[in-house]
């Protein structure tokens, strides 16, 4: 190895990430070139400085604001968890199969499905002890704003009626389709992890990214439609939106 | 004499062996989803010191990370039952942390000296019982200095030396979090090493 050794072999023989030829070489040569010797040195100090960067413990009081704020959440997460399986039957894949279902759902659920999946573990119906507060759950507003926003990678997410767009821009036609398992669909989804939980049930999701407006599409609900990509009519997505 | 390079050769930097056993990971998810809240609250005691190192580092405010983290753990909560365990559940959480920070600071950028000015208000130092005085005010010189050069690295090149110098990662898991090729994670900590190298030669 005439050659000096670039800083990445340095970086990485600091951290044992070579292979024990390379390392003996690197080695070697370090012993042969003063230049490269210090050049590790300096990396090697740099290391053992980030090594020294104090750590800190997390405030105390933020475990019990975290615990807090989940109990807040946890009616909110049993009532989600049935209604994504309730979404899921009441906005299946296909604009007509949706509107239609949609609107027979709607009517089951509120004639009878609310009061039971928002019902609390089975309790002895007994009548409330003397001084004992009886308390009475209002179940209508949060179904449905359950079912028409979330919230996923800092961004609001609107349910329409062929599928989720991003706040703001319900009434743009994307710039671009990308299927939900190409590398441009990969590399998103793994900037946006949680977006994931939105394409779970076969939607498809408009968001903004890199100032494009870019429609994600689950090649599962692709398959299901048999719809092309670019002959999708312009306005059509966004023409009707569960009210939010 | 030694030749100057002698002594750093030997090196790899060894850390604490953490086993995060992918079994537990999945009974804790497990558990989670069968609404059992104590695993969340065993969620938060395994990964609470890492997030919020990590959010300090990559907000350089204190008050920031501390909001960061609080945000992060909630998204973990909420997403906690989609856990597909393809990864473990570190490498999860950290990406969880790692998109949110960038996230929320891609639209607020916080002051990135705050660091060190509200250490007494805010979060606890982990103190080293084995270290005297003087050895402690060395260090924490030092680990001041490197400090304030790791907030000026480019973001891409901090997060990487982050995940690795400070919370232990391996290439392969920083690979994970991040969503790049273990080559480019090779790349960027070199590089941001080598920039933070260059700041505090400048500084001298």
């Amino acid at each position: 190895m005439n050659r000096h050794i670039d800083t990445e072999q340095l970086s990485a023989y600091l951290d044992a990430e070579l292979g024990l030829a390379e390392m003996r070489q690197l080695e070697a040569h370090c012993a042969a070139c003063a230049e490269c010797g210090v050049r590790l040195a300096a990396m090697r100090r740099v290391v053992a400085g980030l090594g020294r960067v104090e750590r800190a413990a997390p405030p105390p009081e933020l475990r019990q604001q975290i615990r807090r704020q989940v109990m807040e959440e946890v009616p909110a997460r049993g009532i989600r968890g049935a209604l994504a399986a309730l979404r899921l039957l009441a906005f299946p894949p296909g604009p007509a199969l949706r509107t239609a279902s949609a609107m027979g759902l709607a009517l089951v659920v509120g004639l009878f499905g609310v009061n039971y999946i928002f019902a609390p573990d089975p309790v002895p119906q007994h009548p409330p002890a003397l001084g004992q507060e009886v308390v009475t759950v209002e179940a209508g507003a949060p179904l449905a704003m359950l079912l028409t926003t979330s919230e996923v990678a800092g961004r609001e997410f609107i349910w329409t009626d062929s599928g989720w767009v991003q706040r703001g821009l319900e009434w743009e036609t994307p710039a671009a389709y990308v299927d939900a398992r190409s590398p441009r669909g990969r590399e998103l989804l793994t900037k946006y992890s949680d977006l994931e939980f939105l394409l779970a049930d076969g939607s498809s999701v408009v968001l903004r990214y890199k100032l494009q407006t870019v429609e994600i599409r689950n090649p599962s609900t692709s398959r299901v439609l048999g719809f092309e990509a670019p002959s999708r009519p312009e306005g059509r997505r966004h023409g009707r939106m569960v009210a939010a | 004499m030694d030749p100057p390079w002698e002594e750093s050769v030997g090196v790899a930097t060894v850390y604490p062996a953490v086993h995060h056993d992918v079994a537990l990971d999945v009974e804790l998810v497990e558990r989670h989803r069968c609404g059992d809240l104590q695993a969340f609250d065993e969620v938060y005691a395994r990964f609470a010191e890492m997030v919020y190192n990590l959010a300090v580092r990559l907000s350089g405010s204190r008050d920031e990370a501390a909001d960061l983290t609080q945000e992060i753990f909630l998204r973990i909560y909420r997403h906690l039952g989609s856990f597909g365990g393809r990864s473990t559940l570190k490498t999860w959480v950290f990406r969880i942390a790692v998109n949110h920070c960038r996230d929320r600071l891609s639209r607020h950028v916080p002051p990135m000296q705050s660091i060190d000015d509200g250490a007494e208000e805010e979060g606890v130092p982990i103190a080293d019982p084995s270290r005297g005085p003087e050895e402690l005010a060395v260090a924490a010189d030092e680990g001041r200095r490197v400090t304030e050069g790791l907030a000026r690295l480019p973001q891409v090149f901090r997060e990487a030396v982050v995940l690795r110098d400070l919370e232990g990662l391996s290439y392969e898991e920083i690979a994970e979090v991040l969503g790049v090729r273990v080559g480019t994670v090779r790349s960027r900590i070199a590089r941001g090493r080598e920039q933070l190298r260059l700041l505090l030669e400048r500084e001298l």
